[in-house]
């Protein structure tokens, strides 16, 4: 049982990490129509960012600043908001499927970077040398996984009830007002270009704090942690969850991490032993099942978008 | 409503839960577990697997390991760090495995040994993963000694490389190498092993998967017009990259590194372009288990063992499952990779690696001896770092195969990369 529980713990930890980063995305697509396709570069930034600047110094590469964990992340933040930033501004005027695949591009640009400059951050073989916050303290065992969910539940939490706050303000009713119709929302005076760029970054921001998360928690990570499946994953978690809604963007993170896992786990217990080889191309077709079947049957996801009264006071 | 979800997902929980106590309770007679993370997804994956579990058979043919037979439960890596190290971890947490054999790619390898194998004291043998960054790991003394691979560290291979291009006379060189960790590792080593040669590089491209074209990598690598080309690829990439580098007129004058050892290079790129193409690889044809180990594969599979790692695959399962067995039942992870040693020692024994090499081991551990495990791989042998070195030898292809050019032992590998250095 005490495997189970381990198990289990550890299960989570990742899938609120990926929550987290599905609700940066759900800031930019479901709140406000912005298309993200290269959600992995502000992951990747984030994690980079913090392993950098919090990992013990490298002879082959810059970094390994030995910062304490805390201010390692915010910087790991930072430099996925700094990413955005610049991304957004070059990328201002691109809408729906021109941002889609500039970003998209972003994030296949920032992998190759990642993978050749081996004086950044290590090139293929990774960023290696973190030491996991408080080791010595908790140990390597159970207790510091226990340690490390609560940390990181407290973080979903905190950052669900932040964008709760966010979009049922006014500012909220200003991005859906972007989505719905831009030139509506310019007629009436609003800057939907500052807006959206605001969205932009304050996402990206959201999805670097996942990436850092996740660096620190498995003390390493390559390029092979950013290819564009990472995209995919995330936008598939949101869409089945529901965009628009924060509460489906964290259950359809937990839903389809579970599925990606539990069916591998399913499939190699309980397939025929001469199908075993094959389990993981079965895996792939499955989850494709379940996302078109998904799309077919509810679109608007499993928790479709409430519509919010932006002031409270006024109900 | 949330209450309502609350009280549906504290059902799903405990439904979930249930379905788990009930795997757990319905265990065998006797079963040994091991996991195997692999990337069986991918099409050069898949053989390792089966190879695998080639070596799973044969030891329950021969009686299973201390008396149980070994059950592996194969998982799929999908070559993404998450889903690997969920699969170890689960393999640890859920099935009580005490060894875990894999990953093949360094980037899935090394966080499932630094946040599972590790922390839960689970022993790590991989096939196929050849980052540097393993070694600096175990020096820093961060993997505790369950780390093993069977995989020669990439020095040994751009060592024998670049003793091939010296003795063929080549004076200039143009490398094209995978781009990953792999790649970027063969060909720093392999850089400075021909500069210490006075060999000149003219350029060394990086190769990308999954391009349509190779076209304007493979003529900046033409650009310096060199004698010869050294090919750290895999077969695919290497297909596409050498039939452009043909076409545009580059020598014929090459040179591979191990992963190319496969029918489908040879047959893709054609017999009539590949006579002056030399290959390295650790192997070592001289020890009669290897000729066994290609006889058995030809047995199972119906075909000779081609693509790259089979040969790693097969010795690194034999040997944890040696090792497991060096330890009695019921060894923890440490216990069992504290026995790799006696199985590998230079003292012992000798056995072969099939199934009544795996009976008279278990006959010699059970009375205290130690044994030497000759494998596929030749007489594999592990420094304090977990990694092999290994004899070497230089093959080419022909019409049927490959066969060996030269054959290196471990005393001429090691003399040759002193006097390199």
């Amino acid at each position: 049982m005490i495997g189970f529980l381990s198990y289990l713990v550890f299960f989570t930890t990742i899938a609120s990490i990926l929550a987290i980063a599905a609700l940066g995305l759900n800031l930019q697509w479901g709140n406000t129509g912005l298309f993200n396709g290269g959600v992995v570069a502000f992951f990747g930034a984030g994690a980079y960012g913090t392993l950098l600047l919090g990992g013990a110094p490298q002879s082959d590469h810059i970094g390994g600043f030995d910062l304490l964990y805390p201010i390692a992340l915010l910087g790991g933040m930072i430099v996925a908001g700094l990413l955005a930033w610049i991304v957004g501004i070059l990328t201002i005027r691109l809408r729906h499927d021109y941002l889609a695949i500039s970003t998209f591009g972003v994030a296949v640009a920032f992998e190759n970077l990642m993978r050749n400059a081996q004086w950044l951050a290590g090139g293929a073989k990774g960023l290696r040398g973190f030491e996991r916050p408080l080791r010595e303290f908790l140990g390597d065992g159970f207790l510091y996984n226990v340690s490390f969910l609560i940390i990181v539940l407290f973080i979903l939490l905190s950052v669900y009830f932040f964008l709760e706050l966010l979009v049922s303000s006014p500012f909220g009713r200003l991005l859906r007002a972007i989505r719905e119709d831009e030139y509506a929302a310019r007629s009436l005076g609003k800057n939907p270009t500052n807006i959206r760029l605001t969205a932009f970054v304050v996402g990206s921001i959201v999805m670097g704090l996942a990436g850092g998360l996740y660096g620190a928690f498995y003390a390493f990570v390559s390029p092979q942690d950013i290819l564009p499946m990472l995209t995919f994953q995330i936008w598939a978690m949101l869409i089945v969850g529901g965009a628009g809604n924060n509460k489906g963007a964290i259950f359809g993170a937990f839903l389809i991490w579970a599925a990606w896992t539990s069916s591998g786990w399913l499939l190699s217990r309980f397939a025929p032993i001469e199908t075993q080889l094959y389990t993981g191309s079965i895996q792939y077709v499955l989850i494709g099942v379940v996302i078109v079947t998904m799309l077919l049957w509810r679109p608007q996801g499993l928790f479709p978008e409430r519509l919010v009264i932006s002031q409270p006071g006024e109900r | 409503m949330s209450q309502n979800q609350g009280y549906f997902t504290l059902k799903l929980i405990t439904a979930i839960s249930f379905i788990f106590c009930a795997f757990n309770s319905a265990s065998h007679a006797c079963n040994t577990k091991i996991g195997a993370v692999l990337p069986t997804s991918v099409d050069w994956g898949r053989p390792i697997a089966e190879t695998a579990q080639f070596v799973v058979d044969q030891v329950n043919e021969s009686g299973g390991v201390s008396g149980c037979n070994v059950e592996m439960i194969l998982r799929d890596t999908q070559v993404d760090p998450k889903v690997g190290v969920d699969a170890a971890k689960a393999l640890v947490d859920l099935d009580g495995v005490q060894l875990l054999i894999g990953a093949v790619s360094s980037g899935v390898s090394m966080p499932i040994l630094t946040s599972v194998s590790v922390p839960s004291n689970v022993m790590q043998m991989s096939c196929c993963s050849s980052s540097t960054a393993f070694s600096k790991l175990a020096e820093e003394g961060g993997t505790n000694g369950l780390w093993y691979r069977t995989f020669a560290t990439t020095g040994v291979q751009a060592a024998v490389g670049a003793k091939v291009a010296m003795d063929n006379g080549f004076k200039t060189v143009a490398i094209l190498y995978k781009n990953d960790d792999w790649g970027q590792d063969l060909n720093r080593l392999i850089s400075r092993d021909f500069s210490s040669l006075g060999i000149k590089v003219t350029n060394a491209v990086a190769i990308n998967d999954g391009q349509p074209s190779y076209k304007a990598e493979v003529t900046s690598a033409l650009s310096g017009n060199p004698d010869a080309l050294y090919l750290g690829l895999y077969p695919d990439e290497g297909t596409a990259a050498v039939r452009e580098w043909l076409s545009l007129g580059g020598t014929k004058n090459m040179i591979m590194a191990n992963s190319l050892k496969s029918d489908d290079f040879r047959e893709n790129v054609g017999m009539q372009y590949l006579n002056n193409a030399f290959g390295t690889d650790t192997a070592s044809p001289r020890v009669a288990s290897a000729d066994a180990f290609v006889n058995l594969y030809k047995e199972r599979f119906g075909k000779a063992p081609s693509g790259p790692g089979l040969a790693n695959s097969y010795d690194a399962t034999m040997i944890a499952l040696l090792a497991m067995e060096a330890a009695g039942s019921n060894a923890t992870g440490s216990e069992i990779a504290a026995q790799v040693s006696r199985v590998t020692d230079p003292a012992g024994t000798p056995i072969t690696a099939d199934v009544n090499g795996f009976a008279s081991a278990r006959n010699i551990l059970a009375s205290g001896g130690s044994v030497m495990y000759q494998g596929a791989t030749g007489n594999v042998r592990f420094d304090e770092k977990g990694d092999v070195s290994a004899p070497a030898v230089v093959w080419k292809f022909t019409d049927g195969g490959t066969e060996e050019v030269e054959y290196m032992s471990l005393t001429q590998v090691d003399d040759f990369i002193a006097s390199l250095n």
